[in-house]
Order: structure tokens, then C-alpha cells, then sequence
């Protein structure tokens, strides 16, 4: 699903983010990225997302070698998969439903198609009864909750998180961890950057962890930091 | 079928695209009208400079293409003479227009030139004035080329020219031509540079709706139609509110200056 392959990345002002990363996420799995602040856990999701080139190596996602993708593919390619952020970015004058279907719009759905996916998904993260409510009038989670929904109404292979619990109190962040699993379980892969400890530790997933731009563990069922 | 859906995809884009476009010209009400405001606002100055310089350009052309010089014939001059010299005039380049003058004609504007003083005029012929062509030019720069080709036609006894006039309204012509090409050009410039910043101003205020297209995936065209099609409506918007400015007000100038302009020319009579 997602293979790196000696990879690494350079920034123009000579930083080394990822130094000779080699690992490989497979259908289905459930992956958490660990490590600290400018550790290179970012620069990993941006690679995957294909906001940045690997300087060196190579990068393959869906069977297919993205190091060369012309621009041009690349919206294609993000259809492939869901992304959630720290900060939710919804449409902040779209409604709950509007937020949903715009992501639908955008892939060119038809009309029938939107009316029949969108509520599907949003009872799927159980705000069914939200869809004409305002972004602004829900808590964190919820807008969490609809982020996901967003992520999740375009069928992707896989969902890409960048610190979904980053703003969110422990509970709300195990629901919507609970959230993701479910969503695994369905069949979605799914891929987490974090450093919510707790949530890594009690999830029991694979981690993998970075540290100064070098991938040092991959554990296939681990914690957030390693037993010794 | 799978034509069928393909036309619906199609008509649920395009419906999306104006809805989205015609919505966003409403939504941002503010930046709409900034952006109105400083469109119109450029292409009034760009239709009142237009307008201006068209106005001396057509005011000096006219001017220009009554300039010329009067052609006198010998007093000797036949019929025949004439008919002659006027098919040879005709076929100098860069003369405009011939307009003879007879002998009768010139004793009349003579006559009426002295006015009180007519008497006299008093036991003289018509014939004391010899026949003369008026010449214009099509263009002043060749006033004297033109001026050096009659002179060398047989039966020409003198030409008469202002020189000095037309030398100064070439002059003149030429540099309010290039000003007027010069500001418009500014003009030009300076409404490009202010609805491009304008454009990347409301591309910032929605960057966040941009970046969140982006990683749904969708196509820069797709990203970028309802802000072409936003930018087409307040473009057409600010047009028409400026044609029906500019034109106000040129028929409010025009109403005013019109009696106040004239153009005179007079024709010489020489003995």
C-alpha cells in the first residue's frame, strides 16, 4: 500500500528531515508514527501526501511509483486516501452536510450519489442528527468526528492523520481513536502521526517510531516508547 | 447509459461551478466591492483618457486635412490649362482634396472682404484674379514634397502655403498622439497590476478552502473555475457600470463644449 524505499529528504535549507527510511504499510493496517516534535514524523506524512519529493530513494503508494508524479496526478493520487488534521479545517460557513458533500463535489459525484454517501458516513461517525448544524456549534470531537466523515465519504484505501487527538481531551481522543479502528476493521488502512502516549500504548498497534530523521523501531504490536 | 450519467456529471459540475462563483461575488460582499470599486474606478480613467485623446486626435485631423496651400495659375491659363493641371494635381501623392477656385468666385470673396469699401472694386474684371486650386494634405509631413512637385507643373505661377501653421500642427499632432498612447499604456498597466493583486488577495482570504480542496483532491481547474467565473461576473459588472459612466459623462462634456469649438478656414485671394 505504501512502501518506502531508501528514502530521504533533504529541505532546501539543508535540514535532514528523513534519513534513509525503509518501511512498508500493507493493506489493512493500522500504523501509528511516533516521535517527538521535528523529529521527521510530519516530513514522513507530507511525503505520503505528496506535499514533498523525497530527495533520495523511492516512494510507492497504491502499486504505483509516486517519486515522479507530474502535478498534474497528484489530486488523483490524494483521492486514493482520507486525510485528517490536528486543527479538523472545516468550511466554517458550510453546514456539517455541506462540509461532507463539498468533498464529493470535488471528485465530481453526482447528485444522487452525494445524497445517498453523505448521510451514510455521518451515521457511520454518529452525527447523524448534526447535519444542519455550523461547524462553530459543535465541540472538538464532533468537528473531529466530521472531519472524518469528510475523509471517509470518497471510499479511500486509506486515511492519513496527522495528529487527530493533537486538540482534543483524552476521552473525545479514545473515541475517535475507537473511531479509527472501526473504521479499520472495515477494511481501511490507516496511518497516524501522534505523541499521544496513552493512546499508542493502549491501542496496541504497529508503531512505528522516529527519531532525528532516522526510522529506529517498527514494532508489529508495540508501545509508544520501547520495553527495554 | 454511461453517456447519460457522463452529461449529468457534467451539468451537476457546470451548475456547481456558477452557484459556487455567482455565491462567492455575493458572499464576500466586502472584497466584491473593493474590487468593483478600483475596476471601475480604472476603467473610467482608462474610457475618459480615451475618449480625450480620440477627441484631440479627431479634432486635429480635421484641422490637419483643411491645412494645405493654394495653387495659383498663370492669368494666361486656358480651359484646357486648367482641366490639365487639375489631372496633374490629382495624381500627386499625399493630396488630400483640390477645390478650384474661379476668377468669378475669387472677385466675389473679395468683394465681400472689402464689404463697405467695395466700390472699390469698381471698373475691374473678375479676370484680374487668376484661377487657384485649394489643396489639402492627407498627411502635414508631406507639405513639402507635395509644395516642391507642384511647383515644377507648367502654368504655375505661385503657391501659397502656411508653413509655418502646419509645420507646428504636425508637430503638435505627432506629440499628442504619442502622450495620449503613453498614458493609455499606463493606464493599461496599472489595471493589470491592481486586478491581479486584487485576485491574489481573494485567493489568500480563501486559502484555507484551497488548501482543503487540495488534499481532497481536486484538479487546479477545478479549484480555479469559480474564481474565473467570480472574476468574469464583478469584470462584466464593473464594464457596464463604467460604459454607463463614461458615456454620461461624455454626453454631459460634449453637450457643454460642442458650441464652444469651431474650426475656421479661409480661403486667400491674391491679385
Amino acid at each position: 500500500m505504501i512502501e518506502f524505499k531508501n528514502v530521504s529528504k533533504t529541505y532546501a535549507t539543508g535540514t535532514e528531515a528523513v534519513h534513509n527510511a525503509n518501511f512498508k504499510i500493507e493493506k489493512g493496517d493500522f500504523a501509528f508514527l511516533v516521535g517527538a516534535s521535528g523529529s521527521g514524523k510530519s516530513t514522513l506524512i507530507k511525503l505520503i501526501l505528496k506535499e514533498e519529493d523525497p530527495t533520495d530513494g523511492s516512494l510507492i503508494i497504491n502499486g504505483r511509483d509516486t517519486t515522479f508524479l507530474k502535478p498534474k496526478r497528484v489530486p488523483y493520487l490524494r483521492r486514493s486516501m482520507g486525510v485528517v488534521f490536528q486543527d479538523f479545517r472545516l468550511l466554517p460557513d458550510k453546514t456539517v452536510y455541506e462540509n461532507v458533500a463539498f468533498a464529493m463535489n470535488i471528485v465530481k459525484a453526482t447528485p444522487k450519489h452525494i445524497r445517498r454517501q453523505v448521510p451514510m458516513v455521518l451515521s457511520l461517525v454518529g452525527l447523524s442528527n448534526k447535519s444542519k448544524v455550523y461547524p462553530h456549534e459543535l465541540s472538538g470531537g464532533e468537528q473531529q468526528r466530521v472531519a472524518l466523515a469528510r475523509a471517509l465519504v470518497n471510499n479511500p484505501s486509506m486515511i492519513i492523520a496527522d495528529e487527530p487527538t493533537g486538540n482534543l481531551d483524552p476521552d473525545t481522543a479514545w473515541e475517535i481513536m475507537t473511531l479509527l479502528n472501526e473504521i479499520n476493521l472495515r477494511g481501511t488502512t490507516i496511518v497516524i502521526a501522534t505523541h499521544a502516549k496513552d493512546v499508542v500504548d493502549k491501542m496496541k498497534k504497529r508503531v512505528i517510531e522516529i527519531e532525528n530523521g532516522n526510522i529506529v523501531r517498527d514494532d508489529r504490536k508495540g508501545g509508544y516508547s520501547s520495553e527495554i | 447509459m454511461i453517456e447519460k450519467v457522463g452529461i449529468v456529471v457534467r451539468f451537476n459540475i457546470i451548475s456547481y461551478f456558477l452557484s459556487e462563483g455567482i455565491s462567492n461575488v455575493f458572499k464576500n460582499k466586502k472584497s466584491t466591492f473593493a474590487c468593483l470599486s478600483v475596476m471601475c474606478a480604472t476603467m473610467l480613467m482608462f474610457g475618459l483618457f480615451y475618449a480625450i485623446g480620440e477627441n484631440i486626435t479627431n479634432v486635429l485631423r480635421q484641422v490637419e486635412s483643411e491645412q494645405g496651400m493654394q495653387v495659383f495659375m498663370v492669368r494666361e491659363a486656358t480651359e484646357a490649362d486648367i482641366t490639365r493641371l487639375r489631372e496633374e494635381l490629382r495624381g500627386i501623392d499625399g493630396i488630400n482634396d483640390i477645390t478650384p477656385v474661379t476668377s468669378e468666385e475669387a472677385f466675389e470673396i473679395m468683394q465681400n472682404r472689402l464689404g463697405d469699401r467695395r466700390h472699390l472694386m469698381a471698373g475691374h474684371e473678375p479676370t484680374m484674379f487668376p484661377f487657384s486650386f485649394i489643396v489639402t494634405l492627407t498627411d502635414l509631413n508631406l507639405n513639402d514634397s507635395v509644395q516642391y512637385q507642384i511647383s515644377g507643373l507648367s502654368n504655375v505661377d505661385d503657391i501659397t502655403s502656411r508653413n509655418d501653421t502646419i509645420n507646428a500642427l504636425a508637430n503638435i499632432g505627432g506629440w499628442i498622439r504619442a502622450i495620449t498612447l503613453i498614458i493609455l499604456l499606463i493606464l493599461i498597466m496599472i489595471s493589470v497590476f491592481i486586478i491581479s493583486n486584487t485576485i491574489k488577495l481573494t485567493v489568500h482570504a480563501r486559502r484555507k478552502e484551497i488548501s482543503i480542496m487540495k488534499y481532497v483532491g481536486a484538479t487546479n481547474g477545478f479549484i480555479r473555475t469559480p474564481f474565473i467565473i467570480e472574476g468574469i461576473i464583478i469584470g462584466l459588472l464593473s464594464g457596464l457600470f463604467s460604459i454607463v459612466l463614461v458615456s454620461i459623462g461624455y454626453t454631459l462634456i460634449e453637450g457643454w463644449t460642442a458650441p464652444r469649438i469651431s474650426v475656421n478656414t479661409n480661403i486667400n485671394v491674391r491679385v
